[in-house]
């Protein structure tokens, strides 16, 4: 399986911005700052991100408030950086979770074949039938909005993409001669598949896991922005955008910084996937 | 007339700020009608020769010096030019003929495309793929014109791809590795056809191949190349008489003679080294057995010794005597000594093989793999099981070690009925195992590539000795049996030669102490050199550890080296079996009697009894 085996349904690498080593560093950097913003929200942020001031109201950016402030006066610039946390914590958690679930599960079917492979591939063709956000919007919908359903729900929709793509390279190791030799040597399935094929397929599933990354970024995102998501009032990027959508005249920044850390994230995040997905494949074809 | 005169060029390529040489200084003259072979192991810059030549050189790769064609100077034309002389002037088949032809075209197509390109007025339609009839009549496949590449043999592919190389009338044909990628019998008949037709055309043929035999079989003019460096130039039949190079003798005396067993095959040590590293001296300094202080001053340039004979070995008045005495000394037959099997340890009885089609899908037609193929193994014995591919040799193999079930029949391994793996003990299955283990054809995916070459063979060991303290020792010990350091145990799989990794994963099958190892092609994809040194290691394991092979090879001359009996197998049954001898010498069935005689032999009368 080659590279463009990555399945492009409901997202893709972005092709459309040149990876140079200029916007690979920048990816990085954002990445970097991101995961930072995430940890050291509360010593970074000059103010408290729910505090309201009343007092102040609506303000453009100025040498107190960076960001200017939103409706309630609280300090969009704060805001945006503890909105990291919410970026971070769901995504990360999508993309393990649809990580260990599509390994597992394209291991046993890839390897096992059979029924066990039947069984798995049908569950896997089934949720691709289903248009995604679309269920996740009426789940989230139906059973009220909180950010963990959201979450579970959306690994839910995205680990058969994973297992598919780890079915499809299990497959094509699986006939290679290294793995017909473990097994005349009498290795146990279980040890084939985690501990030979596993490594040998992590190429494919790792920049696979921060391509996930990106996509779950924007979906919590899109749920949120819907108020499907976490509670209003809440300092994440998606409700941030969302409520601030209407102050886009009197304060632009109140929506611009949340939107566009959503970009710059999704981006940084896909293009270090792919830039991850190169070095390893070439590692992996070096003769 | 000459037609064709390469002079002083230099290969190189540039990867991400590497220069790389790949070859260096080499020269070539064809006259009209003439055939040129160029012969060297893998990495020795054959391939990128010719492509030098017509000025097909991958991205990244470029070439120096002057390659004159008809008085014209073609290194440095453009793109434009270049392509009247390609397929008009110089025409080119490549080894792989699966990827050669476009699967979308019919085959006739691949020859009126050429046709069209070089016809002079107006063409009806109908004349033209008369045209194309005539062309592929005259590579023996007049009833292709209308089929796709898929509905034909590999043989019959590289026919057609002969035909449109042929199809702009060229006065030069190149052929790279033409019947390399054949079975024995197709290649003996591609290169009579290619023979012929450059005979009867008056054609000049470059042929580059890695088999001397094949080489000496079909030129008139033998160059050998390794490492990028023309080492000997010569006629066939000089060459063969009496090598003026000792790489030359070297290659000679490692392939595999098909008309006797030899003591031991005369190997290469070590492997090709890159163009670079040996830059400044004579490249074949490092394995040379008569190297001296003078050989690593200066790159030696092809000297004349005879009218049309020249090398670069610059020790060769010197050393002539003796390397005609060890050519003496390693042709000595050896005598084969059966060992007499004490007993029985595999039996195969009328075991049968069927590919269903695809599941659930209809007009997937069933392939017979084995017609009831019956044959025993005797403990400490060596059998070989001779076949062309579909022979089903591969699939028996396979279902020896339980990789597949066979439909029907019995087979008996060390006692225990092991046609069904899935159906054993865990017990039976355990002990199975270290009775029979397997080797595999391609030495790069035998190995996993993540893991070091330690960790493989501990995990072989520990499998059944769980508990053994000296893993450690046990490795090296391994290691050395198949004559590697151990310090090899911390590499990777990427930083060993192909000869490398197949001394690995014989050793990961040594590792459970298994008393009969299959060798499914298990020296096929390796240099002659490399493939001398793999036999060797094979006797010799076989003389210390009293293992049996069951070896599964296309090829005889290799079998009859390393086999006391052989199977001959063909469309899945056996047709002829015996001491290993008998029927190559004397080979009774009509299919054995063709296989035989299909073996490369060096002198021209090989390909006109085809």
């Amino acid at each position: 399986m080659s590279g463009d085996a990555i399945p492009t349904i409901g997202r893709g690498r972005m092709r459309w911005i040149p990876r140079t080593p200029f916007t690979l560093a920048f990816s990085f950097l954002v990445v970097g700052v991101v995961v930072l913003l995430a940890f050291a929200a509360p010593f970074v942020a000059p103010r408290d991100p729910q505090a309201q001031n009343l007092v102040v109201g609506l303000t453009t950016p100025n040498s107190e408030f960076w960001f200017g402030t939103d409706a309630v006066g609280r300090d969009v610039f704060s805001r945006t950086i503890f909105g990291a946390r919410g970026a971070l914590i769901g995504p990360v958690l999508i993309a393990l979770g649809a990580f260990v679930i599509g390994n597992v599960l394209g291991l046993l079917a890839g390897y096992k074949g059979g029924l066990l492979d039947a069984a798995i591939m049908r569950w896997v063709d089934l949720m691709f039938a289903l248009p995604g956000l679309l269920v996740a919007i009426v789940l989230v919908g139906v059973l009220g909005s909180s950010y963990a359903l959201a979450v579970i729900v959306l690994l839910v929709l995205t680990s058969p993409f994973d297992t598919r793509i780890i079915r499809g390279a299990t497959l094509e190791q699986r006939s290679l001669p290294y793995v017909e030799a473990a097994r005349t040597l009498g290795v146990p399935a279980p040890r084939i598949m985690f501990r030979h094929i596993f490594p040998n397929i992590l190429p494919i599933t790792l920049p696979n896991a921060f391509l996930n990354f990106a996509f779950s970024l924007v979906a919590l995102s899109a749920l949120s922005f819907l108020g499907l998501g976490v509670g209003p009032g809440s300092a994440e990027w998606g409700r941030m955008l969302a409520e601030s959508r209407l102050l886009l005249f009197d304060n632009p920044m109140a929506a611009l910084a949340p939107g566009g850390m959503i970009v710059l994230t999704a981006a940084s995040m896909n293009l270090v996937g792919d830039w991850l997905y190169e070095r390893l494949a070439d590692r992996g074809r070096a003769r | 007339m000459r037609v064709l005169e390469v002079h002083g060029v230099t290969i190189e390529s540039r990867i991400g700020g590497h220069r790389r040489t790949i070859v260096r200084e080499f020269d070539l003259s064809l006259d009209a009608g003439e055939t040129v072979g160029i012969v060297g192991e893998s990495g020795s810059g054959k391939s990128m020769t010719a492509r030098a030549v017509i000025g097909l050189l991958p991205p990244g790769v470029s070439a120096r010096g002057s390659v004159t064609y008809d008085g014209r100077e073609l290194i440095g034309l453009p793109e434009r030019e270049l392509g009247g002389v390609r397929g008009s002037q110089i025409g080119l088949i490549l080894q792989d003929p699966f990827t050669m032809l476009n699967p979308l075209l019919r085959c006739g197509r691949h020859i009126t495309e050429v046709l069209e390109r070089f016809e002079g007025g107006r063409v009806s339609r109908r004349a033209r793929r008369a045209e194309a009839t005539r062309r592929l009549a005259e590579v023996g496949i007049a009833d292709a014109i209308d089929r796709y590449p898929f509905e034909l043999s590999g043989g019959m592919r590289q026919r057609v791809a002969i035909a449109a190389a042929l199809a702009g009338d060229p006065k030069i044909l190149i052929a790279d590795e033409p019947s390399t990628a054949l079975d024995a019998t197709t290649q003996k008949e591609l290169l009579a056809l290619l023979k012929s037709l450059q005979e009867a055309r008056s054609m000049g043929l470059v042929l580059i191949t890695h088999d001397l035999r094949v080489a000496f079989a079909v030129c008139d003019r033998v160059c050998v190349l390794y490492a990028g460096s023309l080492l000997e130039v010569g006629a066939g039949a000089a060459l063969e008489a009496e090598p003026l190079h000792p790489y030359t003798l070297g290659l000679l005396l490692s392939e595999p003679p098909g008309d006797r067993r030899l003591a031991e095959l005369a190997s290469i040590p070590g492997a090709v080294p890159s163009p670079d590293d040996v830059a400044q001296m004579c490249p074949f300094t490092p394995r040379c057995r008569w190297a001296a202080p003078v050989c690593g001053a200066g790159r030696p340039p092809l000297a004349l010794v005879s009218p049309g004979r020249s090398t670069a070995c610059v020790r060769i008045h010197e050393i002539r005597e003796s390397m005609r005495e060890t050519r003496v000394v390693v042709e000595q037959p050896a005598p084969i000594r059966p060992a007499r099997p004490a007993s029985r340890l595999i039996e195969v009885e009328q075991v049968e093989k069927v590919f269903e089609g695809a599941v659930g899908r209809r007009g997937g037609a069933a392939v017979v793999a084995l017609a009831g193929v019956s044959l025993e193994v005797g403990a400490h014995e060596s059998v070989g099981l001779v076949g062309e591919s579909g022979s089903g040799k591969t699939t028996l193999g396979r279902c020896l070690v339980g990789l597949e079930t066979p439909s029907a029949g019995r087979i008996t391994i060390d006692g225990i009925q092991a046609a069904d793996y899935a159906a054993l003990s865990s017990g039976d299955r355990r002990r199975l195992r270290r009775v029979v283990q397997i080797i595999f054809q391609d030495p790069y995916s035998s190995l996993n590539p993540v893991r070091s070459v330690g960790t493989t063979l501990r995990e072989a060991i520990t499998l059944y000795e769980p508990r053994s303290r000296r893993v450690g020792e046990e490795v090296e010990a391994l290691l050395a049996k198949v004559g590697l350091p151990g310090s090899y145990a911390a590499r990777k799989p990427v930083a060993l030669s192909g000869g490398e990794r197949q001394r690995v994963a014989i050793a990961r099958a040594l590792a459970v102490k298994p008393r009969l190892i299959i060798c499914d092609e298990a020296v096929s994809a390796l240099d002659v050199s490399v493939q001398a040194q793999i036999l060797n290691l094979l006797k010799t394991l076989r003389a210390d550890l009293g293992i049996g092979y069951l070896f599964i090879t296309h090829d005889l001359p290799v079998v009859r080296q390393v086999v006391d009996r052989i199977y001959v197998l063909h469309r899945g049954a056996v047709v002829e079996s015996g001491p290993v001898d008998a029927v190559i010498d004397a080979p009774q069935h009509p299919y054995t009697v063709k296989l035989v005689e299909s073996m490369p032999r060096s002198s021209p009368d090989w390909l006109r009894d085809a």
